[in-house]
């Protein structure tokens, strides 16, 4: 029962990261055969000066969006958890932009931005303030990507939180209250520590996330202006769909996958090898 | 009123305060996009507009229609995200079955084989993806060795068979059915039940959490994808709703009546589902997190 999802899995998966390992060493534009071209790949990558400035962007990205969100999720659950009255509907408001698409909500954020008579600079002008254009300015192209990513993301993250807080066993903030311990001092002492695995996750899969922004991207800025937000999988999507060359945007997207691995083990080892229980 | 409620305390109505300010701040973009499709061309393009539409023109959503087939579009969307969704489900439950309810050689290194899948990012698959789809032998005019025509491009096949069943999907059925007691497999098996009807019959009605999950999770990320659709189609007649929107943006300028309406349009179905299924919702993504 289980060969027809192990075949796709096999076909789907497997075969393409095998394919994509092999062809990162060739070069190949899918019209001609691919040809063995070994270390070349790697070695025009890091002299391009666009793809270095796309590793750098998509860490600055994912370094905003990822801890700032982190942050607000959980600061929100916190809020959530205290057993208020309408929190269904606070959760919803929190939780929408996470299941609508984001080449919608792209959309509608490039509309918000617009400098001309956008929500942003109607806000502004109200109080005399003149606006940049946000998305064409090499200054505030990046931090608009990423306040849209923040927006967009923590929902996620306040839910994750709020499930785990859930299942804090109430019996220690008990004692911890007989003994005298605050609410702040019951934070740091318990509860963090508590949420350590919780934080592990929503820190995987939102950086995973993060390092794979694209529609985003696409609808909002498409790379630029010079470059400015380009991101890593923005470029290999150029090499591989605008350049025809296939094998070195594999080779690209080899160094993504790399990245992705080496940043996983580093946060694992910094969270003291914490895993998700089952 | 403060004097009815006795646990009103200035930290809880700060407490309400943020949390409002916040929902409003996640809501307004929606609403935003909603009041801008019903504004007329000229109010949008006007420097002095304001938040309200001065007249309210609901005929941007004829029009949209007219002007873009989103319809189709729309209907696309739908059938691969049905599509998706019920060969996911069905799929991936009889592998999770199998992976945690009956032992057999090398049920152990699949199981890992999965949980590696999980952890390759798109990008890495997606270019090899596009190649076995360009080069599927003796599909869309190719040879058997994949070279003459265009494969699988601009098909049907493309946009459902490559992203049907997901290893996460696996994974979490897999958990579900771990969990369940031995003694229904037991009972079941004593009463001649073959391992089939045991998954059918049985098992899964237990599962009813994981199904729902998987369902939603999957219509959703089928209803949103973008990247996939747009690399493997090409004529307007397979574009899905996210690639329509997003070429509609560089048809001659922006037409942003028409564009909040399509987006308004592609949003809705979505908030729609959210809004029903939404403690299953909350629940799945929380289950998924933390399973």
């Amino acid at each position: 029962m289980v060969a027809p999802a192990l075949l796709h899995a096999a076909l789907w998966i497997g075969l393409p990261v095998v394919a994509a390992v092999f062809l990162a060493f060739t070069s190949y534009d899918v019209l001609s055969a691919p040809k063995f071209v070994g270390l070349d790949n790697f070695r025009d990558m890091f002299g391009d000066a666009v793809f270095r400035k796309s590793i750098l962007n998509t860490v600055v990205y994912t370094f905003f969006t990822v801890p700032f969100g982190m942050a607000l999720g959980l600061l929100l659950a916190l809020g959530l958890n205290a057993g208020l009255r309408a929190r269904g509907v606070f959760r919803t408001a929190i939780f929408l932009p996470q299941v609508t698409a984001t080449v919608a909500i792209a959309l509608v954020w490039l509309w918000i931005y617009n400098p001309r008579n956008g929500l942003f600079t109607t806000l502004l002008s109200i109080f005399g303030v003149e606006s940049p254009a946000w998305l064409a300015s090499t200054t505030w192209a990046m931090p608009s990507v990423i306040l849209v990513g923040i927006w967009q993301g923590i929902g996620m993250k306040m839910l994750i939180y709020l499930a785990a807080l859930q299942n804090l066993p109430k019996e220690l903030y008990e004692a911890a209250s007989v003994d005298g311990a605050s609410k702040v001092r019951q934070f740091f002492s318990l509860t963090l520590p508590l949420l350590k695995p919780a934080t592990f996750f929503v820190l995987i899969t939102s950086m995973i996330t993060a390092f794979q922004s694209f529609d985003q991207i696409y609808i909002l800025t498409d790379g630029g202006p010079a470059n400015s937000t380009t991101m890593m999988t923005y470029e290999i999507y150029k090499s591989a769909f605008r350049e025809f060359r296939v094998g070195y945007a594999c080779a690209q997207s080899l160094v993504l996958f790399v990245l992705l691995m080496a940043f996983t083990l580093v946060n694992r080892r910094m969270m003291g090898g914490t895993r998700g229980h089952g | 009123m403060a004097e009815s409620r006795p646990r009103v305390s200035p930290g809880r109505v700060a407490l309400y305060v943020t949390l409002a300010l916040t929902s409003l701040v996640m809501v307004v973009p929606f609403v935003w996009m909603v009041l801008t499709s019903l504004k007329t061309p000229a109010e949008i393009a006007s420097e002095h507009s304001g938040l309200l539409p001065s007249h309210w023109e609901f005929g941007n959503y004829v029009d949209a229609f007219k002007a873009a087939p989103f319809a189709t579009y729309a209907r696309n969307s739908f059938v691969i995200a049905i599509s998706h969704t019920v060969l996911n489900v069905l799929v991936a439950s009889m592998a999770g079955y199998a992976l945690a309810r009956i032992r057999f050689r090398g049920s152990d290194l699949i199981f890992y084989c999965f949980v590696a899948a999980l952890m390759i990012p798109t990008y890495t698959k997606v270019l090899p993806e596009f190649l076995i789809v360009r080069f599927m032998p003796l599909a869309g005019g190719n040879d058997l060795f994949g070279q003459g025509g265009s494969g699988w491009l601009d098909s049907w096949w493309a946009l459902i068979v490559p992203g049907a069943v997901t290893p996460f999907a696996v994974f979490l059925f897999r958990q579900f059915y771990l969990d369940l007691p031995v003694e229904l497999e037991e009972a079941a098996r004593l009463d001649g039940l073959g391992e089939f009807r045991i998954y059918a019959r049985i098992m899964t009605p237990q599962v009813k959490p994981a199904l729902t999950t998987v369902a939603l999770l999957t219509f959703e990320s089928s209803w949103n994808n973008f990247l996939w659709p747009l690399l493997v189609t090409r004529t307007d007649s397979l574009r899905v709703i996210q690639v329509g929107l997003s070429v509609f943006r560089t048809e001659n300028g922006t037409h942003w009546h028409f564009l909040m309406a399509g987006t308004t349009l592609a949003t809705l179905p979505m908030v729609i589902l959210f809004l029903i299924g939404q403690r299953y919702f909350v629940q799945g993504f929380a289950t998924a997190g933390l399973k």
